[in-house]
């Protein structure tokens, strides 16, 4: 999967603005989406939230976690574990990237925002290759990764599957009972 | 989904794949070997001598290429012997063991793994073992030969990840100048990973880009249709 293709699934999510327009609830395919009064907070996907934005229509309020002191937490808390710690939200990567990128205006202190997320994800791709590499190392059969996001499985998955692959090919060659078929003409 | 042209990888068993480009550059590559009975008129073409009628005599040294070594051997009929390359070997295998990641895959012939897991085709005393070094990690002194295919595999695979993954629009031509094909392919793997991830982090993936497959055909100008 592609990281444009998680970014789609992210965009589902929802969060919430402030529209400066009205407009009665509308009826789309996936649910319906409450009416809008000029002031009002109300919650929408981030796909029609961008839209909004980019159309300055509405004002963004970042999520409850997009904020400096719970990253902060949330990044020592993380380089202190060993194993992966649960995250705000799976889709944080992304959220992050859309949010900063398109409605910094309505966030306070996006950089620091956007350096804590930075250093967050470092630390989860280190240890995940730290993970990858001793799974490979002990030729482990089977193992169990909690609280991974979709992003982090995507940067890493290709590279790891083919390894395993070779891996698991050049091991069959240890059994020598087959023996190879020759064509005797 | 976004790739134009998917190619057959290599086959790593015993069996090669045949649409498989990498295994037909593979087995190219040459084997020692003795003749265990007088060739006919070969001399030419086995490099040996000079005139077309001359016989490679009984006993004497060649350098065959996989494909033909895999063709000629059999058991019951002995037209050739093969033996083990001396990358292959007992001196090697322990440097192996020692610190795979020093050595200078792509020198040794750059498809170690393809053309080692090939060898086994061939009874050796020393299969198992080969096969072992190739693919084994360090932990256990390995008993038989072909693991160690195995082992020299997962004692790079750590060095392969990070430079793959760390390298981003830098001349990685220094650090695949080492591996060999198999290596090169995985390393080009995860840089993709790195390349693809930070290509969206720069909002680059939601630009149209002309697709690779059209970029080649080259623009025509009205006059060459009208001329």
């Amino acid at each position: 999967m592609e990281p444009a293709e998680a970014e789609f699934l992210a965009e589902k999510e929802l969060v919430t603005i402030v529209p400066n327009f009205s407009l009665d609830r509308i009826h789309l395919i996936g649910g319906d989406l409450g009416p809008f009064n000029p002031g009002l907070p109300v919650e929408v996907p981030v796909w029609l939230a961008i839209n909004l934005k980019q159309r300055q229509k509405c004002r963004l309020i970042p999520p409850e976690w997009m904020d400096v002191e719970k990253l902060e937490e949330i990044r020592d808390q993380e380089r202190k574990e060993d194993t992966f710690t649960p995250m705000p939200s799976p889709y944080y990567m992304e959220l992050t990237k859309l949010l900063l990128n398109y409605a910094s205006d309505n966030i306070p202190k996006a950089d620091e925002i956007r350096t804590l997320v930075k250093d967050t994800w470092d630390t989860r791709i280190a240890k995940l290759r730290l993970s990858a590499d001793s799974f490979v190392r002990q030729q482990e059969a089977h193992a169990k990764l909690d609280n991974l996001t979709l992003m982090e499985i995507n940067t890493t998955g290709t590279f790891l599957t083919q390894a395993l692959d070779h891996m698991y090919k050049l091991r069959t060659n240890l059994q020598p009972g087959e023996s190879a078929r020759s064509q005797d003409f | 989904m976004s790739e134009a042209y998917f190619p057959v990888g290599p086959g790593l068993g015993l069996e090669e794949n045949f649409l498989s480009l990498d295994d037909i550059l593979m087995s190219q590559e040459k084997l020692p070997g003795r003749a265990e009975s007088s060739l006919p008129r070969l001399a030419c073409a086995l490099g040996q001598g000079a005139g077309t009628g001359d016989s490679v005599p009984e006993g004497s040294k060649l350098e065959i290429p996989l494909w033909l070594a895999k063709g000629l051997h059999d058991s019951k009929r002995r037209i050739i012997s093969v033996e083990l390359p001396k990358i292959y070997k007992e001196a090697w295998r322990t440097v192996f063991s020692a610190d795979a990641n020093v050595v200078d895959l792509h020198k040794m012939g750059p498809y170690y793994y393809g053309f080692g897991s090939q060898l086994l085709n061939f009874d050796n005393p020393e299969n198992p073992e080969i096969a072992q070094t190739i693919l084994q990690a360090t932990s256990v002194l390995p008993v038989s030969n072909s693991a160690y295919l195995l082992q020299t595999f997962i004692s790079r695979f750590r060095r392969i990840m990070d430079s793959s993954q760390n390298a981003y629009n830098e001349d990685t031509s220094a650090l695949v100048a080492r591996l060999d094909e198999l290596e090169r392919a995985l390393f080009r793997a995860g840089q993709k990973g790195l390349n693809d991830f930070q290509c969206w982090e720069k909002g680059q993936a939601s630009q149209i880009t002309a697709s690779s497959l059209v970029q080649n055909y080259g623009k025509r100008k009205f006059t060459d249709i009208d001329g």
